[in-house]
């Protein structure tokens, strides 16, 4: 019955041929690529640019756990600075009253927003995409109108300072807020999140969850209950972005509304969307193009905005999956064409 | 107990003042392989939703090897060993033919991938991905995906739809065969006359709602009604 058809494009859960070959390939890269991240700071003279990198990497995370949601889950997010902004006043407010260890506060940075996306994903996981998309919006924007009025507790839009001991974790505050080792540090987490990642797509979870965004009455219908990992997985998507926001708290030490503002959560989405959500290192890859077009456009034009437009328009229409589909698509031909 | 593998008491689906089902009974003994035909509109798929779960009925009760599941969800009885396939291909277009049944498989009791892969001429498609094979291969990868872990009872929802004769007739002896072998009960939907009376053990002839008739497949034939309703002429 079946007929011989085009090259199949790469799938989620492939087995291949040999899956622990994958697996050990995975985990090569990520050391290669811990060991160039700590490499950065000797090979970069300029703090300016290592800041400016420092940003773009926690920038990648947020655009990485938009991306983990629209690829588990088949939803787009456009309002993940909830989580992020979440974490940074997590912090900045419990500096600000003492209300438990820094190092708590870190972890619960991290949790709550997962907690949160969880208990909200019992509910709104089920809505159809574009209203789940506006309530993501609604709770972010909620929550930056909250911080911005709520002068007597957030301080406004003049925002509050994140005050840390002098040692976290047993290191020094200083480690979190000197850009040549917060590189380091912000490098690692992302590698290890996208390690992470990665090796949860290849798990029966990740299989799961593709199966449930493929065709979820399928999926009810070979046993599964389908709710609960849709919202597992935007829990795991909102500790992500609470990641993000804890290290961009450490390393600015300072708490804005802007931290909740729906701008972020479209640059994020735009990062995502240019490095393409099929594969894991899509949204990081997006978010290094992104803060290398605002870097080069922005010394020479004010509208660096419209080269970014520009970018997402031509990715949108011409490379479905981003640039890290192309970039798949290159590698596969050249494996194709080798003798 | 009542010795049948799947019975459908009294089952009523209204919508609104529409009733889609009027209090239909149906008894399928184990390992049978009954065919459940009629014109559209008869309430043959909602039959098939009623008893799989899909929907519930306004009244009337569903009993699966002697429990009633009536209020059980389509998982619960998904993985008590009443499986469907659909009348549209539903498949996971994303994932490679073996990892969505081996994703079956692992709610089921028994694992038995290897095998249905291997039964329905699947296994050499196992590392490709389901929106990548051919429309009959989609078809067939639908009936795996009902079909492992041995569920008990299987209710397949035009499962010859959009195949060709040819492939038609190799899905009814394979149905038949899996009946045999695997004393899998059936309860087939099919347009497909030469496939219902290839394979079916009874018929069931739904019309607006209703039980027409019951019977052998040679009683059927000779039932005017039904032949007036819906076989035709040809039939008589």
């Amino acid at each position: 019955m079946s007929e011989p058809v085009s090259r199949v494009a790469p799938t989620v859960g492939a087995t291949g041929p040999a899956p622990r070959a994958a697996s050990g390939r995975m985990l090569v890269s990520a050391v290669l690529l811990l060991a160039a991240g700590v490499a950065v700071p000797w090979l970069v003279g300029s703090q300016l640019m290592l800041t400016l990198m420092t940003q773009a990497v926690i920038y990648a995370i947020l655009a990485t756990a938009i991306g983990f949601l629209i690829r588990q889950n088949g939803l787009t997010s456009f309002g993940h600075a909830a989580f992020f902004g979440l974490a940074v006043y997590l912090l900045a407010l419990n500096g600000k009253f003492d209300l438990v260890p820094a190092e708590v506060a870190v972890l619960a940075a991290i949790a709550l927003p997962a907690a949160l996306a969880f208990a909200a994903g019992l509910v709104i996981v089920r809505l159809p995409p574009l209203a789940f998309s506006m309530i993501t919006l609604a709770v972010a924007q909620s929550l930056h109108e909250l911080m911005l009025r709520w002068r007597e507790l957030a301080n406004g839009d003049d925002g509050m300072p994140v005050r840390l001991p002098s040692t976290l974790f047993g290191f020094g505050v200083e480690l979190f807020q000197s850009p040549s080792t917060m590189f380091v540090v912000c490098w690692c987490a992302l590698v290890l999140v996208v390690l992470a990642l990665a090796a949860l797509s290849r798990s029966h979870f990740g299989v799961l969850t593709v199966a449930i965004r493929e065709n979820e009455e399928r999926a009810r219908y070979i046993g599964y209950q389908t709710l609960v990992p849709r919202a597992v997985v935007f829990a795991i998507s909102g500790a992500i972005g609470g990641l993000a926001g804890v290290l961009f708290a450490l390393y600015n030490a300072f708490a804005t509304p802007g931290a909740l503002h729906w701008s972020l959560s479209g640059e994020a989405l735009i990062m995502a969307v240019i490095g393409g959500a099929k594969a894991v290192w899509g949204p990081p890859l997006g978010a290094m193009v992104f803060f290398v077009v605002k870097d080069a456009v922005g010394d020479l034009t004010e509208h660096w905005p419209a080269i970014i437009g520009a970018t997402l328009i031509v990715v949108t229409v011409m490379l479905p999956h981003g640039l890290s589909g192309l970039v798949e698509r290159i590698v596969r031909r050249l494996k194709d064409n080798r003798p | 107990m009542t010795g049948l593998a799947l019975e459908g008491v009294g089952l009523t689906r209204r919508y609104g003042g529409f009733a889609a089902l009027d209090n239909v009974a149906l008894q399928l003994a184990p390992g049978e392989i009954r065919g459940l035909i009629g014109p559209n509109g008869a309430g043959k798929s909602t039959l098939m939703d009623v008893l799989c779960g899909r929907g519930g009925p306004t009244a009337g009760r569903v009993v699966f090897n002697g429990n009633d599941i009536t209020g059980l969800s389509a998982q619960a009885r998904r993985r008590a060993g009443l499986a469907r396939s659909f009348q549209k291909t539903n498949i996971f277009p994303d994932l490679e033919v073996r990892k969505q049944v081996e994703l079956a498989a692992r709610m089921a009791e028994i694992d038995n991938t290897d095998e249905v892969l291997d039964v329905l001429g699947l296994s050499e498609l196992g590392g490709r991905r389901a929106a990548d094979i051919a429309y009959g291969d989609q078809r067939r990868l639908d009936l795996a995906l009902a079909l492992v872990g041995r569920p008990s009872v299987l209710l397949l929802d035009e499962p010859a739809a959009g195949l060709s004769i040819k492939e038609s007739l190799v899905l009814a002896r394979l149905l038949k065969d899996l009946a045999t072998s695997w004393k899998v009960t059936v309860l087939l939907v099919e347009h497909d006359m030469e496939v219902i009376f290839t394979v079916s053990d009874r018929i069931t002839v739904l019309n607006l709602g209703k039980v027409l008739a019951e019977g052998s497949c040679e009683e059927i034939r000779a039932n005017t009604e039904v032949v007036r309703a819906y076989l035709g002429s040809s039939f008589e």
